[in-house]
């Protein structure tokens, strides 16, 4: 359609209106689930990232001086980048979710503690830890954390397919929607279609007419679920913020630019949806006719 | 298929062979219709309500294919043509509806000026063609009113100057005198036979106004019963050769 002229098409009615609101309200899911598979995937790494790379070593029956010895020793190993022994203190802050704030026992056998943080690209040196400590006759048990970091991955893992698999849903709802939206307007409009054919209209013609159509309509629908769907996000932002988030255990809720970018690119792609389910309807309706 | 006869093919612009024209099981609404009509010719269609006229018209405007039989328009059988290569033949006749089909949504000048938009024109170029047509069918002042504040005689004239714009090869009017006054109806058959004289228009006209055909002595093809019958021009009538090769009767 050139400019200034007016579309062969006459301007959407009731029926559009509420394909709108399906469309917006889909893509707005569609967002939401997009979002969630992306911050499954960022907590994912965020969590594994802070225990790869992390041992505790814990000494059984071992006195203060001997406990330091072992950490020389750990801290000789090669691919240790460093080790520390635990103080006493951190000891009780770490079970202080177990005994209270009130101390441990006098009588509880508290393990000795040693962090060890590998170096980068040092890959697994637990068996190399545990076998320089038992040569040097110490009781050691060496912990990677590799157990839960593999439990957490293949968690989120797991929620991050299905939140993917939602937006599949999702988006082939939308394009099911469409393109049974776009055959009840070429339906609807049958008067005019006819009146273009018999004019001489090709079947590309008349297909662009509801391509250019449903492409502003699932563009300007996708815009305003995205929108709802940002402000959703800011909002469960601003909630998880102001109650602290004390735990330190959950990773901080931000919107960062691939955020931003998922909500740029849903209104896009739900307009090619619905552009490309248009153009198939009615190139596939017209067939039909001579 | 139907087997073509060479000999009348090459100089017909319209052409019919053998056909039939059924809907889903009920009877044949055509039967074995044969017709051909030279380039530049000026025909008449006539028939009793229910005939079947607008089902042959729209054998001819190329809205639906026979059930047997072929229609070859411009010496080309429509049967074998392309999506592509239909709908350019269709953009060389000009159709006016019985109903007239206007777009209620586009003003009569964008109704008139429709099948140049669909062919791709730019507006600068048709615009003060489309804007003489339509002040020449007496709409100079309306052609910016939609269809729905037009009276019927006003929409058909639209309807008239729609299918008339492109300067079509094959003009095919359904009852186009239906809806408006005698002067009118005379005006605008006479822009028939103007387009039928100068460009050469092919021209049929289905009408059920014996009135009206019998003001113009063209050939006349009767419908009856599913069949086609040509109709020699009525004896015995004064008649005057307007040098076009149509014959304008005096009023008795």
């Amino acid at each position: 359609m050139k400019r200034g002229e007016t579309s062969l098409l006459p301007l959407e009615d009731a029926r559009e209106a509420a394909l709108f609101f399906v469309v917006g309200a889909l893509c707005f899911l569609a967002a939401l689930a997009a979002l969630t598979a992306k911050s499954t995937y960022g907590a994912a790494r965020a969590w594994t990232a802070e225990v790869e790379g992390e041992y505790t070593i814990s000494l059984s029956d071992a006195a203060p001086q001997d406990a330091l010895a072992a950490t020389l020793l750990v801290q000789s190993v090669e691919g240790v980048d460093g080790a520390r022994l635990l103080s006493e203190a951190e000891i009780s802050a770490l079970l202080e979710p177990t005994f209270g704030s009130r101390g441990l026992p006098a009588d509880l056998p508290v393990p000795r503690l040693i962090a060890v943080t590998a170096a980068p690209g040092a890959g697994d040196i637990g068996r190399a830890l545990t076998e320089t400590l038992d040569e040097a006759g110490y009781t050691a048990a060496v912990d990677s954390h590799s157990a839960w970091a593999g439990d957490v991955r293949r968690m989120l893992g797991t929620a991050r397919i299905v939140a993917l698999g939602i937006v599949a849903l999702l988006a082939s709802t939308a394009i099911a929607v469409i393109a049974f939206a776009t055959h009840a307007a070429l339906l609807a409009r049958r008067d005019i279609v006819d009146v273009l054919h018999i004019a001489g209209a090709r079947d590309r013609f008349i297909a662009g007419l509801f391509e250019r159509r449903f492409w502003l309509l699932g563009l300007r629908a996708g815009t305003v679920g995205a929108l709802v769907a940002l402000a959703s996000v800011a909002l469960l932002i601003a909630i998880a913020r102001s109650s602290g988030n004390r735990s330190g255990l959950l990773p901080e809720l931000t919107l960062d630019f691939p955020d931003l970018a998922v909500l740029v690119i849903t209104p896009v792609i739900a307009g090619l949806a619905a552009r490309i389910a248009a153009g198939i309807t009615v190139m596939r309706a017209l067939k039909s006719v001579m | 298929m139907t087997q073509l006869r060479p000999d009348i093919f090459d100089e017909a612009a319209v052409r019919l062979d053998a056909v039939t024209l059924r809907y889903d099981a009920s009877g044949e609404i055509l039967s074995g219709i044969d017709l051909a009509l030279k380039p530049g010719s000026f025909s008449f269609l006539t028939g009793a309500s229910g005939a079947g006229k607008s089902s042959l018209l729209k054998l001819l405007y190329l809205a639906r294919p026979p059930s047997t039989g072929e229609v070859s328009l411009f010496g080309r059988p429509t049967s074998r043509l392309t999506r592509d290569q239909l709908s350019a033949m269709r953009r060389r006749i000009g159709v006016v509806f019985q109903e007239f089909r206007l777009l209620g949504h586009l003003t009569a000048y964008e109704n008139a000026a429709l099948p140049l938009r669909v062919m791709g024109r730019k507006e600068a170029q048709y615009r003060a063609d489309v804007e003489e047509l339509l002040a020449w069918v007496g709409l100079g002042e309306r052609m910016h009113k939609r269809p729905e504040t037009l009276s019927g005689g006003e929409q058909q004239r639209v309807a008239i100057a729609r299918a008339v714009v492109t300067q079509p090869d094959l003009l095919i009017a359904d009852e186009p005198t239906g809806n408006v006054d005698p002067e009118m109806g005379a005006r605008l058959m006479r822009l028939f036979i103007e387009l039928n004289k100068r460009l050469g228009t092919t021209v049929i006209i289905a009408s059920h106004d014996l009135g009206l055909v019998r003001q113009i002595n063209a050939p006349v093809y009767h419908l009856a019963n599913g069949l086609l019958v040509k109709n020699a021009p009525e004896p015995g009538k004064a008649s005057r050769r307007r040098g076009d090769g149509i014959e304008i009767k005096e009023a008795e």
